[in-house]
């Protein structure tokens, strides 16, 4: 069985979905109710893949909201609490979604083990962001040329380079496609440093500096909430590729030229019976889902039972060949423009 | 060259996530607030067993085992006193008395109309889940001693816990009707017992918060055993809340 730990995107949206959900007990309660609330499976569900293989998952809500950011012990405990539940339940492999891997890597969960009676087996999780790399690098890939952009011509800002995410799409870009030039942003500049040197390449740039120049831009930063950006400084045209969390760029760029992309999202070939990519917002949630979720289905698909992504700047670019493979195999599909594009004119 | 400020990212930084400090066990606020606590799980371990006591009386073959749960609580009672003792603090025992007192007449008038559901939902159900919650969250901010002992108490816990929860299971199908309807009476008063200690567990590091939470897991876990539903338990959990 493969579990996905999920959140709600505000605490508004949360009361609104446990009341859908039949959860009145917290859907009527205020913030610290929400900050004592245990963590729910959700929703069970069943998977059919393109190839036939059939597998069952569970959707656990940690009924962390992003509003408890600045509580660090409540969403310590949250993330912990998810975890164990999915542990007690016998699920085989998790994916950390949303912010729940941001809180258990910047929170240093890796020192609270013991849940209780529960001693947390590190081989049941992942963060899921091998699959995330490897999709945004196809996103670019795929979309730059539809709106244009030819990548050999191409300089290509990463923004959050030094990341998890972020320097394994800059070793991927470097290695596998003809990208340019890498322009490469991050707030510190001493793994900056070690990243070109890792590369043997790239630009080391502010984001101010870096924006003007990028023919595609992929972020992998949370966006800075005060950022206003002249739309009329960038290039024309624009890839803009928005794989951070939470998906704001949206909000910040418009104007012709500008493509905006949600990142990391993938497209399932078929239906699946769930309500829970409802609760992430997906456009079409019975078939989207973010990919960081779907490399938790893709390792139960492949009976690989181990937190395939884990720790930090540990992606390889053949840890991401295998996810990509299986990704591709099982019926996954990267979101693109032209999709975006059609559905709004359906 | 920092570029990127985003308040939250920049706020996860800052904080590692690193343990609470501990208290300082030796400070009069600490034994004042201490004096109470400890009383409570004093008074609570002995309500315990003298209600498992009292359900050993209406089930006849079952009194042998409960007797044992008893006498387990009648260890863990000890135990908690030479904590106090440890610290040198004397247990405000009038004030757990108190304490436990609208629980305790539950009990009893449960008992005395034969109402077996109602005295394991009371007992085995929010006395455990609120013992086993505490001593969780105690045990990451106790003295050494305190740890250890406490520790012990909560692997016994889980028996209880267990016991009552198999009883309840078994007998669902007649016991669910007087189950929620017991749930709504007494669920409240522990979130009332709840509120009246937070004061002093926040003196000994312990988040009302926290403690809420950690009741909540050990409750909804506890129904779940028994064989109700999401909704069932959200219902009932409501009565915690409103």
């Amino acid at each position: 069985m493969f579990g996905l730990i999920g959140h709600s995107t505000s605490f508004d949206d949360a009361r609104r979905k446990a009341m859908e959900l039949g959860y009145d007990h917290i859907a009527e309660g205020d913030m610290d109710v929400w900050c004592s609330a245990p963590p729910q499976l959700v929703e069970h569900v069943e998977v059919v893949s393109a190839v036939g293989k059939s597998i069952e998952g569970a959707y656990i809500d940690s009924c962390f909201v992003p509003e408890m950011l600045s509580r660090f012990k409540t969403a310590r405990r949250k993330v912990l609490n998810a975890m164990e539940l999915a542990q007690k339940k016998g699920i085989n492999i998790t994916a950390l979604g949303g912010f729940t891997s941001i809180i258990f890597e910047n929170f240093n969960l890796l020192q609270h083990q013991h849940v209780r009676r529960t001693t947390l087996n590190w081989e049941r999780f992942t963060t899921g962001n091998t699959h995330t790399a490897w999709v945004i690098c196809r996103q670019l890939e795929i979309n730059a040329p539809l709106i244009g952009i030819d990548l050999k011509k191409a300089r290509v800002a990463v923004v959050g380079a030094t990341g998890d995410i972020g320097s394994a799409v800059c070793r991927w870009l470097c290695e596998r496609t003809d990208v340019a030039e890498l322009l490469l942003v991050a707030r510190q500049q001493q793994p900056l440093l070690d990243l070109q040197r890792s590369l043997g390449g790239g630009k080391i740039l502010t984001l101010s500096e870096a924006l003007p120049q990028a023919d595609a831009v992929v972020w992998v930063a949370s966006m800075p909430r005060t950022l206003e950006i002249d739309s009329s400084k960038l290039r024309n045209p624009c890839l803009m590729i928005d794989g951070g969390y939470p998906k704001n760029l949206d909000t910040k760029f418009s104007g012709s030229g500008v493509h905006v992309l949600k990142g990391g999202i993938v497209q399932f070939f078929n239906d699946i019976g769930w309500n829970m990519m409802q609760l992430a917002e997906m456009e079409n949630p019975h078939r989207e889902m973010f990919a960081c979720f779907a490399e938790a289905m893709l390792l139960e698909f492949e009976n690989c039972h181990t937190n395939f992504s884990w720790g930090r700047n540990n992606i390889t670019l053949e840890k991401m060949d295998f996810i990509g493979e299986a990704s591709k195999r099982h019926g996954f599909s990267t979101l693109n423009l032209k999709s975006k594009i059609q559905a709004a004119a359906a | 060259m920092p570029t990127l400020e985003s308040q939250e990212v920049a706020l996860l930084d800052r904080l590692d996530g690193s343990n609470a400090e501990l208290p300082d066990f030796t400070s009069e606020v600490y034994k004042d607030a201490y004096s109470r606590i400890n009383a409570i799980v004093i008074e609570g371990e002995q309500e315990a067993h003298d209600n498992y006591m009292s359900i050993g009386t209406m089930l006849p073959e079952e009194a042998e085992e409960l007797k044992k749960l008893g006498r387990m609580e009648l260890k863990h009672m000890r135990g908690f006193t030479a904590c106090g003792k440890n610290l040198g603090v004397a247990p405000d025992m009038p004030f757990a008395k108190e304490f436990f007192a609208p629980l305790h007449g539950n009990f009893q008038k449960a008992m005395a109309e034969g109402k077996l559901t109602t005295c394991f939902l009371i007992q085995a159900i929010l006395i455990e889940a609120f013992a086993i919650s505490a001593y969780h969250v105690y045990i990451r901010v106790a003295d050494p001693f305190a740890k250890k002992i406490t520790e012990g108490v909560v692997q016994d816990e889980y028996l209880h816990l267990n016991y009552g929860q198999e009883w309840l299971k078994a007998n669902l199908a007649t016991a669910k009707e007087e189950l929620i309807a017991a749930n709504k009476v007494n669920l409240p008063l522990i979130r009332s017992m709840l509120d009246q200690v937070a004061n002093d567990a926040s003196v000994l590091h312990m988040d009302r918060e926290e403690l809420m939470e950690e009741f909540m897991i050990a409750y909804q876990d506890s129904l779940t055993e028994i064989g109700l539903d999401n909704r069932e338990i959200a219902r009932m959990a409501l009565a915690a809340v409103v």
